[in-house]
């Protein structure tokens, strides 16, 4: 046995040597430094590029096969495979080893903060200066959400926002005029619009206000009462700025009016929500939160819906807030190792920014353009329905969610605060929020690393 | 390495001290190598996808690790996070260990039932034992949206049956008294595995024990006291063994579950942000780890989860393996 | 539980059977019919949710997402439309090349380990026992980060060996199992074989492994289920290279951006569940009819 244990005990010996290194994840820096970009020239040299993007749907890889055509058109000698399906997970697995892609597209701006902050995806600055492109060509909202800490290591490629969808045949049977404009009137036309069935269940509702349920999120519904995420020192502000408390008591009391067991029964019998049963289509939900690519849905699964679009009500103490939303959208970069980087910027450039692709991306996958001069542009599928996030997202009252090295953590644990709130298990608002402003800050300051412990 | 018989050693002139130590020597080389080689895959196995992974864990976990720059050191902090600051961490230990609690031994209680029912059933044997192996053979995923439909407290069946002999059904996977129970009636329906092996027990055991218990008077449920159930007690060790380590390590189907029952059915396998709904009552350790690792850019925090959990489960396992000496009889005369 | 019959003393008129009271005769009917009863109830609880899977199966995507339980119209071409949207049979031969692999290695590398942890004696052998327990501990969320990077060290990334390797090095769940019953075979079975000269291999290979068959059958079937249906291994190693997916990342993939096609899904799995079942089938010999040690023990 002696012989056995001897070689068992440098087997291990091997493991914690290979380990030490092996869980570092990061031997082959190959091309660490975002590196000098070559000086430009006119012509790219030829390359085969990888392409990899989260679209999936044979209809939606079409669409970006077909941008991508007219790329290899401006450059010959170029050629882009573009590989769909690809999840966050294969993308920071590709970071530590294999394959990777030479432009990378996330549906997660959240995860901008990792990826900038790691130098998982390069430093594109050296890119822009060479070619004189400016960040400002973007506005403010998508330009915040793909860099982080001074990086940019992302632009945006097609975003979306969130509206306010109305049926308006409901509304003029009840004799509302116009989308409400303020939370109050929004609670007014709510309970005016709910139908109950004859055992008391609900049959329509005017407007669902539990979070969590389809589109509905703080995020999404936080810019009603224009909450902040963070103050200006950083740390998390749901309890400091006092919007939050005043729209989750709004929102608790559109809550009770309904019942929250009532509503949860409600949502359980609703169809799917990328479905054709989505509840606002057959009419379940006389008012609704959604995204801009709705309108699209609603063409093609429900075209005689008689609805409108427009802005989300805002708190009536806070009216200047009205025309603005939460936008939030994909990210686009190069990852670290990827081979061919000139060729790899050429392709990233010409997605994100040049108009004629962003037409075709924004018409064949029906969310919103990024760049303010293609969002003007008259090639745009015209619909009075879609202008409406179109201008929301133009607005300057828009807002979007912080980048931080955590991803998205500090949203899930609020996400999970509320969801308590809701269902009415807490006493104290204030104390509650101040107790996950706590949380949160914690939980980052161990994600960035345990260096500011509280 | 024979035994002579012992005519044959009174007949033969006796063999000398040091030819008989030799000899023995011999043989205990002999079945050392034996065992060495035996054994030889399953060492290089365990240095190289065991012990490796649990060194490099317990290396991360006293670093920061974000899976896409360099780990650094930064001693216990992750540790003081787990221990002291992380509110989210009492809400998996509480659920996971309440799958240990009462999910372990319903499942085993129940793989064991069913497999006694069908060696006594006499007809159909091959379709029943057919119907009840078959929910282990769908894949997770598949089977929880199954469940999840099955159980909507609007529109499902079951509260449907419910509703018509007068009885409102629970909110099942949207109540948070509920989830667990439905999780766990999930799980029990693909306990086909367990099943299965119980089975292959039951029927291994002598119908001479059976016989000559009856023959001693033994009524049904005596013999299965006194001659089943030690008959089996190695695989009903085995069974609470690996339930145990099944319910610590309990991922996808939790994971899947709050998606689909949080309303994005469409979407399920995307990062969910309803992980633990409704109200973190499914959230569980390893889901918790994973969204830390995975989902918060923290994999040294959930490297130090990991090394709580090994080596909780360890102590577990000690615990039941320990005590299982008192009643586990292994026919073959060992322990 | 049988009756016996006693010999008549006239060997011309066959045997009459002795007369079962009527109240005996009723009560064992009913017992059995309480026994059956409670196991078609059993039955029909575990059916139903695969019928439900069945149903959906036939449906047309919005139908699958709404919570509706009966098709309208009967969709049958959604079998066929799996074939449509994936070259399945190129996934197949993947799952089968991945599943016959790793079930192959786990035989021929856990079989011998379990023999050496319950029939040989040796120091070290109830730690090493303890050591195989412990490997199934730590969670595979945190092991596949250091191992990735292993197997992309060794350039294997982008093909389905991660996963087919380990097993050829034993595999703690089988092992667990087979030891288990490998200590129920009598010690005298092998020693009769030691006493006639059988080296331990030989005994293993005709002597332990015939009497175990039920357990060496299970184990290699649960291997073969767990790699057949594994999914997250497959997408992680081979998710980029679509020439080495398996079925289960292909069934993964009928989704758009914001929708997953639950109709098609579900006639993939059943699809590719069927296989499973009708090897399940062929195996039960092998399982349950396996050698019983009746009237051999002392």
């Amino acid at each position: 046995m002696r012989r056995t244990t001897t070689a068992l005990a440098a087997a291990l010996f091997l493991a914690v040597g290979v380990g030490a290194c092996g869980g570092t994840g990061d031997d082959d820096n190959s091309d660490k430094a975002a590196g000098a970009p070559a000086a430009k020239t006119g012509k790219l040299e030829p390359a085969d590029l990888t392409l990899w993007v989260g679209f999936s749907a044979p209809r939606e890889l079409r669409v970006f096969k077909g941008a991508v055509k007219e790329f290899e058109k401006l450059n010959p000698g170029v050629t882009v495979h573009v590989v769909g399906g690809i999840s966050d997970d294969k993308l920071i697995a590709a970071s530590r080893g294999g394959k990777t892609p030479d432009v990378a597209q996330s549906f997660s701006a959240d995860n901008s903060g990792a990826f900038c902050g790691s130098g998982a995806w390069i430093d594109l600055k050296p890119y822009m200066e060479r070619d004189g492109i400016s960040d400002e060509i973007f506005p403010p909202a998508p330009r915040s959400y793909t860099q982080f800490d001074g990086t940019r290591c992302a632009l945006p490629m097609l975003a979306d926002t969130f509206g306010l969808y109305y049926n308006e045949d409901m509304l003029k049977k009840a004799g509302l005029d116009g989308p409400p404009k303020t939370a109050s009137e929004l609670t007014e036309y709510a309970k005016k619009l709910t139908v109950k069935n004859p055992d008391g269940s609900l049959k329509v509702v005017g407007f669902n206000p539990v979070m969590g349920w389809y589109t509905n999120t703080p995020a999404s519904m936080g810019p009603m009462f224009g909450g902040t995420w963070v103050d200006d020192s950083g740390k998390s502000s749901l309890g400091s700025d006092p919007a939050w408390a005043k729209f989750l008591t709004w929102q608790k009391d559109l809550i009770d009016f309904y019942g929250y067991d009532n509503l949860v029964k409600f949502q359980a019998g609703l169809g799917d929500e990328y479905s054709a049963s989505n509840a606002f289509e057959k009419e379940r939900l006389a008012m609704h939160l959604d995204g801009e690519w709705r309108t699209a849905f609603i063409a093609d699964e429900a075209p005689d819906l008689n609805y409108g679009t427009a802005p989300l009500p805002v708190d009536d103490d806070n009216r200047d807030l009205y025309g603005g939303g939460y936008t939030t959208g994909n990210i686009a970069g190069i990852p670290k190792r990827a081979e061919h980087k000139d060729q790899a910027w050429a392709l990233l450039k010409f997605l994100t920014t040049d108009d004629r692709a962003m037409v075709m991306l924004s018409n064949g996958l029906r969310n919103v353009p990024t760049t303010e001069s293609s969002a003007k542009s008259p090639d745009l599928k015209p619909d009075p329905k879609f202008e409406t996030f179109v201008k929301i997202f133009s607005s300057d009252k828009t807002t979007t969610t912080p980048v931080t090295a955590a991803g998205s953590a500090y949203q899930e644990l609020f996400n999970g605060f509320v969801n308590k709130w809701q269902a009415g298990r807490v006493d104290d608002l204030q104390a509650g929020l101040d107790d996950i402003d706590k949380q949160i800050d914690a939980q980052l300051a161990n994600v960035e690393g345990g260096q500011d412990v509280p | 390495m024979s035994l002579a018989p012992a005519t044959d050693r009174q007949r033969r002139p006796s063999v000398p001290a040091d030819a008989r130590r030799r000899a023995r020597k011999k043989a205990q080389w002999r079945r050392r190598m034996t065992v060495l080689a035996f054994m030889s895959p399953w060492l290089v196995g365990f240095t190289a996808f065991f012990a490796y992974p649990l060194v490099s864990t317990v290396y991360l976990s006293f670093t920061h690790y974000d899976l896409l720059s360099p780990s650094r050191w930064i001693g216990l902090a992750n540790y003081e996070y787990l221990f002291s600051e992380d509110k989210q961490i009492w809400p998996a230990v509480y659920n996971t260990l309440w799958l240990v609690a009462i999910l372990v031994p319903l499942k085993v209680m129940f793989a064991f039932g069913v497999a006694l029912m069908l060696t006594r059933a006499r007809r159909g044997i091959g379709f029943f034992r057919t119907v009840f192996y078959l929910p282990a053979l769908a894949p997770p995923v598949a089977a929880t949206l199954g469940f999840v439909y099955l159980l909507n407290p609007a529109t499902g069946p079951v509260n449907g049956a419910l509703g018509l002999i007068g009885i409102e059904g629970p909110l099942w996977f949207n109540d948070p008294g509920w989830s667990k129970p439905a999780l766990s009636l999930l799980l029990l329906w693909g306990v086909g595995n367990t099943m299965i092996i119980f089975l292959a027990a039951l029927i291994d055991v002598p119908k001479q024990l059976y016989e000559s218990a009856e023959l001693d008077g033994a009524g049904a449920l005596r013999r299965l006291r006194w001659v089943t159930l030690p008959a089996i007690s190695p695989v009903i060790l085995f069974s609470v063994v690996i339930g145990t380590i099944e319910a610590l390590q309990l991922f996808t189907q939790a994971f899947v579950a709050s998606t689909i029952a949080a309303g994005s059915a469409s979407s399920a396998g995307d990062p969910s942000n309803d992980l633990g709904y409704p109200e973190d009552s499914t959230l569980f350790y390893p889901v918790l780890l994973f969204q830390q690792g995975f989902r918060f850019f923290n994999m040294g925090y959930a490297a130090a989860m990991a090394v709580l959990l090994f080596v909780v489960s360890f102590a577990i396992t000690l615990v039941i393996v320990r005590n299982s000496r008192r009643w586990v009889h292994y026919a073959g005369g060992g322990t | 539980m049988s009756t016996t019959t006693p010999a008549l003393p006239v060997a011309a008129t066959p045997p009459a059977r002795r007369v079962v009271p009527r109240a005996v005769r009723r009560r064992r009917f009913l017992i059995g019919v309480a026994e059956h009863s409670l196991l078609i109830a059993t039955a029909v609880a575990f059916i139903a949710p695969l019928i439900f899977i069945a149903l959906t199966s036939l449906m047309t995507t919005d139908q699958a997402l709404s919570p509706r339980i009966w098709p309208e119209p009967f969709r049958w071409s959604n079998y066929t439309d799996v074939f449509d949207q994936a070259p399945m049979l190129r996934y197949a031969l993947n799952t089968m090349i991945y599943s016959c692999g790793a079930t192959l290695g786990m035989l021929v590398s856990s079989i011998p380990v379990a023999y050496a942890l319950s029939r040989l004696r040796w120091r070290g052998r109830d730690a090493a026992f303890v050591l195989v327990l412990v490997a199934m501990m730590l969670p595979p969320q945190v092991t596949i980060v250091p191992l990735y990077v292993l197997w992309a060290k060794l350039d294997l990334v982008g093909t389905l060996w991660p996963l087919i390797i380990p097993n050829w090095f034993g595999d703690a769940f089988s092992i667990f199992l087979l030891r288990q019953f490998f200590m129920t075979i009598p010690e005298s079975y092998l020693d009769a074989a030691r006493v006639d000269g059988c080296g331990e291999l030989r005994i293993l290979v005709t002597v332990v492994a015939r009497l175990a068959k039920p357990a060496i059958a299970a184990v290699a079937l649960f291997m073969f289920l767990l790699t057949f249906s594994d999914f997250f291994g497959p997408y992680l190693y081979a998710g980029d290279e679509e020439t080495s997916w398996t079925l289960s990342v292909g069934l993964a993939q009928f989704r758009t951006l914001h929708q997953v096609q639950w109709n098609i899904t579900m006639a993939a799995t059943l699809m590719v569940m069927a296989p499973v079942i009708v090897l399940f089938f062929l195996s039960q010999k092998a399982f349950v009819e396996g050698v019983t040690l009746t009237g051999v023990k002392e």
